[in-house]
């Protein structure tokens, strides 16, 4: 696994590192140095979540071990918002004449996809799912059916970024809070709209378990637009009594409801939620999904993430339910395992 | 042993035809759809030839059967034109008579309608019904707004990989039927032409001025077109027990990396020749079974060296009769893989090899040209269909001719 | 010319963000594609595109391209020849 994400998730110890906060109600990404990754002829014309994309999906690799490449399966919801505002603003600006090739190229959603090909030399299964919060799910399933099929191994994840401007058309759709919320406090200030953010992260899936596995993935189900009833159905029928559930809540309040169906079918079994350590976007499953994994690896909470978390926190922990929704319309259940 | 992946029901629009038996009525005419833009806002217009649906729309409301109403992009709109013929075709009257997911494609989603209120958008100062655009820029809108209209709710997907989008959303539905997920999917792609890819494409200077030539000497680049295609895959065993109407097998289907270059495809074509050789594999049928190839023939210089050393290479002196169906619908980017799987089916159905329009010389690096001119009453049993896109993405599928 | 060839260079530099590279590293004749440089296709339509827009010439022809685009010399060359004596 290899997440970018505004933490402090790409180099050392997670369970030290400090909580990143804002009260901008935007988290963006912290950078590595890409150097080590990618050679400078390449890195010169890459935009910002190529670079993201393509180092976290190299540093997975890298944390994997193995040395043939796979199937690449990936997910995003934008793709490339540099790339797309910049043609859209070239095109005007230059009437249409002179024109650039590179954003137009690097707008293309499976861009990343192919960078990472192209760098591993990996002529195997290829594909990009673009589908809000079902981008990075739809991902996971078709690698999960490319590992029934036979496949020893795939490299599957999301990227996303979120630019000021994009920001900004969000905010009139209402997609973020009015308020400057500090993040670490997103839970407590119920209004609606959330905090955006930002992240890529990868997983390296095999259908044969080994010391060095993160977790299992033993339950998966994704709800398009379920009713309140159907969701509550679909928990109940999904997983009894895990240990520990990560959730996305995001302090919206407009989608709140969903959460609670979610408490109401768990009571008192101890919650994390994680969007105020990586904002919302179409992708944050992703980083829902690495957090649960290096918890259930390391048996560890990283408890300066969770300050406000008063709830009796189990030591040890062998199964997790994620549950996660994009602004009530893709619901996503995941059950994790301990190997 | 999976089940087999039967085709049961087409639907498509394009700009040679509102539906399949428009379509079929101007292949077999050897109508080219090719033109110049009404619709979109380009310096281009009289200049680069597109192939454009030829309805403004306001009047694609009626094809999409719903009533003309804010937010719905053209995009959608040729989506639900085509998905709703698809359905009918296949005999679907409720989608949710049987759990049925949705596999879309598109490259661009909204595009079409955002880049015209984009300017708006972005400014503070301005404000009004536009804004019900904003979430129509990214690939699910079209997505989702043609499932809640006729009525998904199983599984939904966008799949966006450039020019093989439809192609991959083919092949990830017949993958879900394979594995017992889903018994019945719906999938195939939807593009509408904008300033922003026509320029885009311009930008790498492989737009033809011309109507493009495929597989000619003399080509110089591809023109765009617009479109929908959607196609109803059921696994065997429903099929025969929803006593469906099977129209044709999707027998094999392969998707391959290049890993060559961001755009261009790699001179021998190691991809295309990957991706055809392994879904004929899957399909089980001899080299010598294949009856015609409908190509990607985009006409670039590169596609074209490309795949015509693909296809020598895996069927030496004997190359099946094939084509390029581009210069009647243009380059439809996210829907080409889709429509050109209903041709195939078409070829199958009718006993027809469609001509390869625009062609006159035969290029220097091949020695193989495609078919000039409409052959009929032509036995057609497998059909390969290729679509190779951006990132080195190639995909082929083989259609075949259902025989029980 | 070397006033050219040198802002030229500059421009090279800047549009295709070579950030690694001062103007004095480019020799006038080498090679920008392939061993040279290092560019590749795309930077090529990239450097017909400064050509555009810096020196209002348009490029049309793919294969013109290439041959004016070989070097920093040619390329000074070609604009030279375009421009009004």
């Amino acid at each position: 696994m290899a997440a970018i994400s505004p933490q402090s998730t790409f180099e050392g110890d997670i369970f030290s590192a400090p909580m990143v906060h804002t009260d901008s109600n935007l988290l963006s990404c912290i950078e590595p140095d890409y150097k080590p990754f990618i050679p400078g002829n390449s890195l010169r014309r890459m935009t910002r979540v190529l670079k993201i994309g393509l180092t976290t999906a190299l540093k997975c690799i890298q944390d994997s071990g193995i040395t043939t490449p796979g199937p690449i399966v990936t997910g995003t919801g934008k793709g490339s918002l540099q790339d797309t505002e910049k043609f859209i603003k070239e095109i005007a600006e230059y009437k249409e004449t002179a024109l650039n090739p590179t954003p137009f190229i690097q707008s293309t959603y499976n861009s990343v996809n192919g960078l990472i090909a192209l760098q591993q030399k990996c002529t195997a299964y290829n594909n990009t799912f673009v589908h809000r919060g079902f981008s990075f799910e739809n991902a996971l399933l078709d690698s999960m059916m490319l590992l029934q099929e036979g496949a020893s191994h795939t490299l599957t994840g999301a990227f996303e970024e979120i630019t000021k401007e994009h920001f900004y058309i969000k905010s009139r759709i209402g997609f973020w809070k009015e308020q400057p919320t500090d993040s670490r406090a997103l839970y407590t200030h119920f209004s609606p709209g959330t905090i955006a953010g930002e992240g890529a992260t990868f997983f390296t899936l095999t259908g044969t378990p080994s010391s060095d596995s993160y977790a299992a993935i033993t339950g998966f189900k994704m709800l398009y637009k379920p009713t309140a009833e159907k969701l509550s159905v679909a928990l109940k029928d999904f997983t009894t009594a895990p240990d520990l559930i990560i959730s996305g809540r995001n302090g919206d309040s407009t989608y709140e409801h969903y959460y609670e169906t979610l408490d109401q079918c768990f009571q008192g079994i101890p919650q994390l939620p994680f969007k105020h350590l990586c904002g919302e976007y179409d992708t944050a499953g992703a980083f829902g999904l690495w957090l649960a994994g290096q918890m259930l690896k390391a048996q560890q909470i990283p408890q300066q993430w969770f300050p406000f978390s008063t709830e009796h926190l189990p030591a040890n922990f062998n199964s997790i339910l994620f549950y996660n929704h994009f602004y009530g319309e893709q619901h996503v259940m995941l059950k994790l395992e301990r190997v | 042993m999976a089940e087999r992946v039967f085709i049961t029901g087409i639907g498509m629009i394009t700009a040679i035809g509102d539906n399949v038996a428009g379509n079929l009525h101007h292949l077999r005419l050897q109508h080219s759809g090719l033109g110049y833009s009404q619709y979109i806002d380009t310096i281009y217009k009289d200049v680069l030839p597109v192939a454009e649906v030829k309805h403004a729309s306001e009047s694609l409301f009626p094809l999409a059967g719903i009533p003309v109403k804010e937010g719905y992009t053209r995009t959608t709109l040729l989506g639900l034109a085509a998905m709703r013929e698809a359905l009918q075709h296949a005999g679907i009257t409720d989608v949710q008579s049987a759990p049925t997911g949705f596999i879309n494609a598109s490259t661009v989603g909204g595009m079409c309608d955002t880049e015209k209120l984009y300017f708006d958008i972005i400014n503070p100062e301005k404000n009004g019904s536009f804004l019900q655009y904003i979430d129509t820029l990214d690939c699910a809108d079209c997505t989702q707004r043609v499932a809640d209209i006729v009525g998904f709710s199983e599984h939904i997907a966008t799949i966006s990989t450039a020019c093989s989008s439809s192609a991959n959303a083919l092949m990830f539905g017949a993958r879900m039927i394979k594995q017992g997920l889903l018994p019945r999917m719906v999938c195939g792609g939807t593009e509408a032409l904008t300033r922003f890819t026509l320029n885009g494409f311009n930008s790498l200077k492989n737009v033809d001025k011309q109507f493009c030539r495929p597989f000619d000497q003399q080509r110089t680049g591809l023109n765009l077109g617009e479109g929908a295609a959607y196609l109803v895959l059921e696994g065997e065993s429903f099929a025969r027990a929803n006593n469906s109407r099977i129209l044709a097998e999707l027998s094999g289907y392969c998707n391959t990396n290049e890993a060559f270059h961001p755009t261009s495809p790699s001179p021998d074509g190691d991809g295309a020749y990957e991706a055809m050789k392994m879904a004929l594999a899957m399909s089980g049928h001899s080299l010598e079974e294949v009856s015609y190839i409908n190509v990607h023939g985009t006409a670039t210089l590169n596609n074209d060296v490309s795949e015509g050393k693909a296809l020598e290479r895996l069927f030496g002196e004997n190359v099946p009769l094939f084509s390029s169906t581009k210069p009647f619908t243009g380059h439809t980017l996210a829907a080409a893989g889709a429509i050109e799987a209903i041709y195939s089916i078409l070829a199958i159905q009718h006993g027809l090899i469609f001509p390869n329009l625009n062609f006159s010389e035969r290029m220097e690096e091949l020695n193989i040209s495609p078919v000039t001119t409409l052959m009929e009453g032509y036995p057609v049993n497998h059909v390969i269909s290729n679509s190779f896109g951006f990132g080195g993405n190639n995909a082929s599928l083989v259609i075949s001719k259902y025989e029980g | 010319m070397e006033e050219l060839k040198k802002k030229l260079k500059e421009q090279i530099i800047e549009a295709l963000n070579l950030q690694d590279t001062k103007p004095e590293d480019i020799d006038d004749n080498a090679a920008l594609f392939g061993e040279g440089l290092g560019l590749d296709s795309i930077d090529s339509l990239e450097l017909m595109v400064l050509l555009e827009r810096q020196y209002h010439i348009k490029v049309e022809d793919p294969r013109e391209g290439r041959k004016i685009l070989q070097s920093v010399q040619s390329m000074a060359e070609f604009i030279q020849s375009k421009q009004p004596a």
